[in-house]
């Protein structure tokens, strides 16, 4: 946002940046071009390269708390590539547990989202035009309230003497008050929860666009509404599907907040094992090589998506 | 224009005990205050094709989807096959429809999505299978059973929507706008296609079109449909030349109308006195009206004759001057301004290649059709 502020002009620097672009001839529309360039390079490539960097490299006690990955020596250029980091992630069944169980109960947790958010995809885009824009205000209004304020709510929910508990005490269906606070039951509760509004809006509007003549053809070649909806409308949303599941499914590898909070101590995720090699151990190399190879992970399922959406494009 | 007979030889509308296939007694479908159909009531006998013709808006697709169970109506009965069809969902109805936007599936290919009605009925996959490669060659499409939808012309998605709809041999075939995508030579084509594929499989069809000439080439009958309501039912012959109102005169085809009041009412003539036309106007058979009335008098252009010489053997005669001259080919269609003001329009067919006695821009003409070119509306 600062960067499109800046180059408006609205901010002091803003009016020389812009000078500056225009004299090396950027202007209309190479300049349209060029903001998000310029974006992507300073906050992901540039970052990225960075961390690419520190994980070759050899943990120290200093400041910045690794070795430098090349210096001067006598005129020559001494380069030394650390690949230990990456090696020892392998080496140690740690983190391989921990990439398993985070990509587990993602998965998980992306299938329960599906479950839970297509039928309420599905009804808001049969809604009538005006309930429809209610609808879709309530699925986004969570999103006014501070997501880790949201994510504390679950605690007061969940815990030994919370409202759930108390409740299902008061009506008598149990007498202990059930374990629900740091397991894994809370966290998929968490991510289900925080999650869910990216599942339903890609799915809503793919939903939307959905030819009701295409309904229609089904049911007069024969088709029941319930072999209509498996054979018609949700193979027509399958690039919704995968757009609502990729959104809530990477985000949720990486995932620290909801674990840490609602989470034991036996919940493993990766995001966990990153803030603790990164703030406990403060072996910032192995950090960024936890990090990298979860970028990896994670790029295979992105590349699904790019191509899911590329074949539905070629269809339209 | 061209006029083709119903395939039947027999007219089942006019034996007096032949029993209708579809009949549909006074239907109303209401959308809040617009009513979209309006009272309709039709008879269809097996085998025809049935068109129905209209303008834009006038009802014709709300019918249809009644008939199809799509919307249900908000009073009077439909009957297909002896059976009600109240309360009958459109998947157990034995009639398929080709939709006006063919509504093929994009995510199955060409023989998925004829195969689709077939499978739903649970027949075995090599019947599925030869049914579907039959009314492939049929529509002319083989070769095509593995494309998608969208690797297909128009012509050629409105050939696989006409398969997938007839290749569950229903009773009732519907088609909305079935050739509206289709270019003018193909949409002929297609035409006399659909004909030959009607008499060889013996579906019942009616036909929804705005495009007039459509529905004179395709039909058995033609309903006309104007505001919801049913104006005329008859085969394309009698709605061309007999029709009841002034807007089925003034829909199908291009008439000239002349206002006029009814001067003598005679018993096997009248004489109808017309200001616009310039001249009373004789019509030689008798009309149930009274001397006075408000009358309308409908002239075909290829019915009138137009000529600088005199034309006295003519027993309607008048004059003009040619005001605009439209070649078309095979006919070319004069706009002449009557001395009253009145535009009409007279079609002469081009039977020379050049003809000098041809009356052309600013001529006097002289402009006369016979007793019984003309054909009196009264409503
Ligand atoms: N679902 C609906 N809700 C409200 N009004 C409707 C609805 N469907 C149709 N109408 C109205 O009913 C009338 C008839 O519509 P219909 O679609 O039957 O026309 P049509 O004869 O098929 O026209 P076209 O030739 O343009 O397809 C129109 O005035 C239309 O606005
Ligand atoms: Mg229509």
């Amino acid at each position: 946002m600062s960067q499109e502020e800046t180059l408006n002009g609205k901010l002091p620097g803003g009016a020389f940046l812009g000078r500056a672009l225009h004299r090396i001839g950027l202007r209309g529309r190479g300049l349209v071009i060029a903001i998000p360039v310029l974006w992507l390079f300073l906050f992901f490539l540039l970052p990225f390269l960075v961390v690419a960097k520190i994980s070759l490299s050899e943990a120290a006690i200093a400041r910045p708390p690794y070795l430098p990955l090349w210096n001067w020596d006598d005129g020559f250029l001494n380069i030394t590539l650390n690949f230990g980091n990456y090696l020892f992630l392998f080496d140690d069944p740690l983190y391989l547990s921990a990439y398993i169980e985070s990509v587990k109960i993602a998965a998980v947790s992306t299938v329960i989202t599906l479950l839970v958010g297509y039928p309420m995809a599905y009804l808001i885009a049969r809604a009538a035009p005006d309930t429809r824009n209610i609808l879709l205000m309530l699925v986004i209004l969570p999103f006014w309230t501070s997501f880790l304020l949201r994510v504390y709510a679950w605690i007061g929910f969940l815990k030994g003497n919370g409202i759930i508990n108390n409740i299902l005490m008061k009506i008598g269906l149990i007498n202990e008050p059930l374990v629900m606070l740091q397991t894994d039951f809370a966290v998929y509760i968490g991510i289900v929860y925080t999650y869910l509004p990216f599942m339903i809006l890609p799915l809503f509007a793919n939903l939307v666009k959905l030819d009701q003549s295409y309904l229609e053809a089904s049911a007069d070649l024969g088709a029941r509404p319930v072999t209509t909806f498996f054979t018609v409308t949700l193979p027509l949303s399958a690039s919704g599907i995968i757009a609502g599941c990729m959104l809530v499914f990477i985000p949720a590898v990486g995932e620290f907040v909801i674990p840490a909070l609602l989470g034991g101590p036996d919940t493993l995720m990766i995001g966990r094992v990153l803030w603790n090699e990164f703030f406990s151990n403060r072996d910032w190399p192995i950090a960024s090589a936890v990090a990298i190879v979860m970028l990896v992970v994670l790029v295979i399922p992105i590349m699904l998506l790019r191509k899911a959406q590329a074949a539905e494009a070629e269809v339209q | 224009m061209t006029t083709s007979q119903p395939s039947t030889a027999a007219k089942p509308w006019d034996t007096p005990d032949a029993v209708p296939f579809m009949q549909i007694k006074n239907i109303t479908k209401k959308f809040g205050s617009v009513v979209a159909v309006e009272n309709v009531s039709l008879d269809v006998y097996k085998g025809e094709i049935f068109c129905l013709l209209g303008g834009s808006g006038c009802g014709k697709s709300t019918l249809l989807r009644m008939l199809s169970g799509f919307e249900v109506p908000t009073s009077g009965q439909i009957i297909i096959d002896g059976e009600d069809q109240a309360g009958v969902a459109p998947y157990d109805r034995q009639t398929n429809m080709m939709f006006q936007s063919y509504a093929l599936f994009p995510h199955m290919t060409v023989e998925k999505n004829i195969a689709y009605g077939l499978k739903r009925d649970g027949l075995p996959k090599k019947e599925i299978a030869t049914r579907v490669t039959d009314i492939l060659s049929l529509v002319q499409m083989d070769g095509f059973a593995t494309r998608k939808p969208h690797q297909l012309s128009g012509g050629q998605r409105q050939r696989v929507a006409l398969a997938r709809s007839l290749v569950k041999k229903p009773k009732l075939l519907m088609l909305d706008e079935p050739l509206g995508a289709l270019d003018k030579k193909l949409r002929e084509e297609t035409q006399f296609e659909l004909i030959k594929i009607q008499e060889s499989l013996g579906v019942t069809f009616v036909v929804v079109t705005h495009d007039q000439e459509e529905a004179m080439t395709l039909s058995s009958r033609i309903g006309v449909m104007n505001k919801g309501e049913i104006v005329q039912v008859g085969t394309p012959h009698e709605i061309y030349e007999f029709p009841r109102n002034r807007f089925v005169a003034d829909f199908i085809g291009s008439v000239n109308l002349f206002e006029g009041r009814i001067k003598e009412d005679g018993e096997n003539h009248v004489v109808i006195a017309s200001p616009e036309a310039g001249t009373d106007i004789y019509v030689p058979y008798a009309v149930s009206g009274v001397e006075g009335q408000q009358i309308a008098i409908a002239v075909r252009p290829e019915k009138m004759e137009i000529s600088k010489a005199d034309l006295g053997e003519m027993r309607n005669r008048t004059t003009g001057t040619v005001d605009e001259i439209a070649y078309m080919g095979n006919v070319s269609v004069y706009h002449v301004l009557l001395d009253s003001g009145k535009r009409v329009r007279v079609s002469q067919s081009n039977r020379t290649r050049s003809n000098e006695d041809a009356p052309t821009y600013g001529d006097r003409v002289n402009l006369g059709w016979a007793g019984r070119a003309g054909v009196v509306v009264t409503a």
